[in-house]
């Protein structure tokens, strides 16, 4: 089975294009282990930082002899140090997700996947999560070969993780204390409002990526006529008669939604990327989110 | 006229009735299911949707926007607000519908008569009235009949309107404007220059729809006042008719057993006509004759019959045109009548031998008084109702001339100064004495007035003597079959009667018998006695007449023809409609009338043995019948060549005005819209239910 679900999330040749790419995080972490990437302290990298002068109780292994012969004073050479990036994949799997065809949270599995495997192969600490009381059993990985618990994990998510926006991501802060690179992969469809959750990813200060999935169902529906819309999650229910007004009118409400977000998300300095369903995840993954800077 | 429209209340319920589908239609509505990941973003857009969402709803749905068009669309119809052409200003209406003959007519291409037509006309008009309007029906053929008076209660004009019924009488407007003038145009009540006066009622204005086809008397003695004539031509200018104009038969009156019956037949169309005309007696064929008459002219036929008895005769045109009732005409023969006489003689076997042979006693019931009955109140009256056939006056003569036919034997009729002369001379004579004298006294008279009065009366042309008769005029009836040459006359004097005088035996003495005409009655005077008196009062014979073979026949012709038993003329012809008094015999006492193929008519003979019949509207020889024997003969026949000109008339002249004729064409226009509603009532259920089907 996990080699069905492997292929159907990541195909070979996507994971041989991932190996050469890497995470870009807007921000420099301090990592707890050390890395591939650069880290705002200095250590032992082969990558040379600044000079310092030398101060009693220091290494004398980091003091520049060289320059000590030129200039008779004694100098520390400071290398940047290279720790590892802590990359979170927040997926969304609120019954709203299950939704179009293929489905936003076979989308969202993906995207995780895809870029967890990047994460995995730069030796970054990777933490897919689902949002919900499933989260909390997620594995943190490191290395190439946790791919397939990766994967076995996604597997593992079905929808109907029917909890708020809020309430997940407020429990996943709770449980991750540490910074890093979050990626919420959600359709932000929640009615209590996607603001206070992404506020509180924020106060953590995170590097944050929303990746909004939505599927081109949502976002011109195909539906016309008179039609009771029940809710997925909810089971509530809207009467309404589709004609062309009322269409132009939800594509206006979705169109404004998105622009919400946007402008929300750029106050934040939050990186907002919408996803549509019908993308190809590869494309997503090698063209969109590199011209984005999510990947290089 | 007003509409529906004019009431504010039709137009709000009306209005409710969109209102009312568009609630119906979202309250129905079936609303398919459909699970979408959220109503997050939805709930939004119906929140922007709620605030004209009405609106929204009602754009682009055709299935409502086409109900309600339909609704619309039948809402229109059934009020038919274009219907202009027959609205006014009034709200009465008086509706003159005409029932005479001609409507009967059915025009060519139709297939009602015009008083249908007219009938369903008017009932369209009814049904347009609104509940403020007023209408009146009044009928009219040779009478008014108000049908139903002022009434907004339309279900009662229309129950009314049912009732009436064409008649087969001729046309007479002018009642039937009278009526409707009563109610339009109030009299003033007394003095028109009293300023304090006022008018009993107020003048009601109302349109005036004459239905007819335009075949009366132009009208101009009216004045129209408040009535707003208009005239609904019934029928088109372009007809056949042939009709009998007349019909009549004549028994020869010297051959009774000869009979002529002539008809005057006459084409009302524009084209020639060939046809046949069938004489039929009692019901069987007699004669036929081929006719051809040019548009507009008539033509003569005569057709000879030998009968002696009563007969009923039918003339009818084998020929089928527009207006039946005219090709067909009657008329009887009358019977032998059985007359009633009065003899007052002071005593004359061979008068009452000879009334009272067999022959004469099957025609006549002959009455003796003695002379002293013609001062008896008894008499008196008798003498003026005429309710006898004939008074014979033996030897006597009574103070005035009685209301029927007379026959004086040896005496004179009176005079219209007999009384005055008898008065001056305060004689104290019997009436024929004093009839006598009186000649003598006035052949004195020198006075211009007395000898004027004198002409018009009988008088004594000679002295008694022996008479030796010289002339019979054989060709009279009342000498037919008369031998008198053997005839001994022991005294007797010639006469001069007045003015129109008839001499038929002419003796030596001058005129010995003569018969006058006296305002519509004869009186026969005979110039000798049949039975004298002598001076001891003793009755002797004066002649030999009584043993001749002459003097029953002599009797017979009397009662035949001074009698009236024989009446030479054919029976006679009434209009149908009208009131037909027949005068019976006394000894009828339950006459029966029947048309012939029809059904028996009741009725009751008043005093003096007349009888009114009022049931004559159908055509037809009809008989006065007493226990199954013919009593009487009379035929209804139409006989208007107005009736039967039955072409269109364009323009009427009523009061002052000409009216010329409306177009009823408003009310003939076809209902399609009906077909057209249901046509869009299919086309919305079938869509509903694919609708239905659909979201299902």
């Amino acid at each position: 089975m996990s080699n069905r679900e492997e292929t159907q999330l990541l195909s070979p040749s996507l994971l041989g294009r991932l190996e050469r790419m890497e995470l870009v995080s807007r921000k420099v972490f301090r990592g707890r282990m050390k890395g591939e990437r650069k880290s705002k302290r200095k250590g032992q990298s082969v990558e040379f930082h600044d000079f310092r002068n030398y101060v009693p109780g220091d290494d004398l292994r980091l003091i520049d002899w060289n320059l000590y012969a030129r200039l008779d004073q004694l100098f520390l050479k400071l290398f940047q140090e290279e720790e590892d990036l802590h990359f979170y994949a927040l997926i969304d799997a609120s019954e709203s997700m299950n939704f179009g065809s293929p489905t936003k949270l076979h989308v969202a599995k993906q995207l995780a996947a895809a870029l967890g495997y990047v994460g995995l192969c730069r030796a970054d600490r990777v933490s897919v999560q689902v949002l919900g009381p499933m989260g909390r059993h997620a594995p943190a990985l490191r290395g190439r070969a946790s791919l397939w618990k990766m994967l076995n994990y996604l597997d593992g998510i079905e929808s109907g993780q029917n909890v708020s926006l809020y309430e997940g991501v407020k429990d996943f802060s709770l449980r991750n204390s540490g910074t890093g690179v979050a990626v919420l992969i959600t359709d932000l469809m929640d009615k209590d409002g996607y603001e206070s959750a992404l506020r509180m990813l924020i106060g953590r200060r995170m590097d944050i990526f929303i990746m909004h999935v939505l599927s081109p169902e949502e976002i011109d529906p195909p539906i016309r006529g008179d039609r009771r819309l029940i809710d997925a999650e909810d089971g509530d229910s809207s009467e309404i008669t589709l004609n062309n007004y009322a269409l132009q009118k939800y594509k206006e409400t979705v169109s404004s939604f998105i622009g919400s977000i946007k402008t929300f998300c750029a106050k934040r300095s939050i990186t907002y990327l919408p996803v549509r369903t019908e993308t190809p995840v590869e494309t997503i993954v090698t063209k969109y989110l590199r011209e984005r800077g999510v990947v290089r | 006229m007003n509409y529906a429209f004019s009431n504010p209340l039709a137009w709000i319920v009306l209005g409710l009735v969109p209102v009312g589908i568009v609630l119906l239609y979202f309250l129905k509505l079936k609303r398919e299911p459909v699970e979408v990941p959220s109503t997050y973003l939805w709930s939004k857009t119906i929140e922007d949707l709620h605030v004209n969402s009405l609106l929204q709803r009602l754009r682009r749905n055709l299935l409502l926007l086409l109900q309600l068009l339909t609704v619309f669309i039948a809402m229109i119809a059934l009020f038919d607000p274009w219907d202009t052409g027959v609205s006014s200003e009034q709200d009465r209406t008086v509706f003159l519908l005409d029932n005479s003959a001609s409507m009967q007519t059915i025009d060519t291409g139709q297939s009602t008569t015009r008083f249908e037509n007219a009938k369903r006309l008017i009932l369209a008009r009814i049904e347009e009235m609104t509940d403020s309007d007023e209408a009146m029906l009044l009928t009219f053929s040779d009478r008014p009949e108000t049908v139903q008076a002022f009434t907004s209660d339309r279900s009662r004009l229309r129950k009314s309107l049912a009732g009436v019924s064409v008649t087969n009488h001729s046309t007479d407007i002018l009642g039937a404007l009278k009526a409707a003038d009563g109610l339009a145009n109030p009299r003033r009540s007394s003095d028109i220059a009293d300023v304090k006066d006022v008018q009993v009622a107020d003048p009601k204005p109302a349109d005036l729809l004459i239905f007819s086809d335009g075949g009366f008397q132009t009208v101009t003695e009216f004045n129209l006042g408040n009535l707003k004539p208009e005239y609904i031509a019934m029928g088109s200018s372009d007809v056949q008719n042939l009709a009998i104009t007349a019909f009549s038969t004549e028994r020869n009156t010297e051959r009774p057993a000869e009979v002529q019956a002539f008809a005057t037949i006459e084409n009302f169309g524009s084209d020639t006509v060939s046809t046949t005309a069938t004489l039929t007696m009692n019901g069987q064929f007699l004669d036929a004759e081929a006719v051809e008459i040019v548009g507009g002219e008539q033509i003569g036929l005569s057709f000879a019959i030998e009968t002696e008895d009563a007969a009923s005769l039918s003339l009818t045109l084998e020929h089928e045109d527009d207006l039946a009732i005219d090709n067909i005409a009657y008329t009887g023969l009358t019977p032998m009548r059985n007359v009633s006489i009065v003899v007052i003689t002071p005593g004359n076997t061979p008068l009452k031998v000879g009334l009272e042979t067999e022959k004469t006693a099957q025609i006549c019931s002959a009455t003796f008084f003695s002379p002293s009955y013609l001062n008896t109140d008894d008499y008196k009256k008798r003498a003026a109702d005429g309710i006898d056939d004939l008074i014979i006056y033996d030897t006597c003569s009574p103070d005035e001339m009685p209301a029927t036919n007379t026959f004086f034997i040896g005496a004179l009729p009176p005079t219209n100064v007999v009384e005055t002369a008898a008065s001056e001379s305060g004689s104290d004579t019997t009436p024929s004495e004093g009839a006598a004298e009186t000649v003598t006294d006035t052949e004195d008279s020198s006075t211009t007035e007395n000898a004027k009065a004198v002409e018009k009366d009988w008088k004594w042309a000679s002295p008694p003597s022996a008479v030796n008769l010289i002339d019979i005029e054989r060709t009279h009836p009342l000498m037919r079959y008369l031998e008198l040459f053997s005839l001994l006359i022991f005294s007797g004097r010639g006469i001069e009667g007045p003015p129109g005088t008839v001499e038929l035996v002419g003796a030596d003495v001058g005129s010995i018998l003569s018969i006058a005409p006296r305002d519509g009655y004869q009186d026969m005077v005979l110039g000798f006695e049949i039975i004298s008196r002598n001076d001891a009062g003793d009755a002797e014979t004066n002649t030999n007449w009584y043993a001749e073979r002459s003097w029953p026949v002599f009797l017979l012709n009397v009662l035949r023809y001074l009698a009236g038993a024989a009446d030479a003329t054919g029976a006679p012809s009434y209009r149908p409609g009208e009131t037909v008094r027949v005068r019976l015999e006394n000894a009828i006492t339950s006459p029966q009338v029947t048309r012939i193929g029809g059904s028996s008519i009741d009725v009751t003979p008043g005093p003096g043995g007349s009888l009114e019949i009022i049931e004559t509207g159908v055509p037809g020889n009809y008989r006065v019948e007493d226990q199954s024997k013919l009593a009487d003969l009379f035929a209804i026949n139409l006989f208007d060549p107005r009736e039967s000109s039955i072409a269109t008339v364009k323009e009427i002249e009523v009061g002052y005005e000409s009216v010329s004729s409306e177009d009823g064409s408003v009310e003939q226009r076809p209902d399609f819209w009906r077909w057209a509603l249901i046509a869009m009532l299919g086309l919305i259920a079938t869509e509903w239910w694919v609708y239905s089907r659909r979201v299902a």
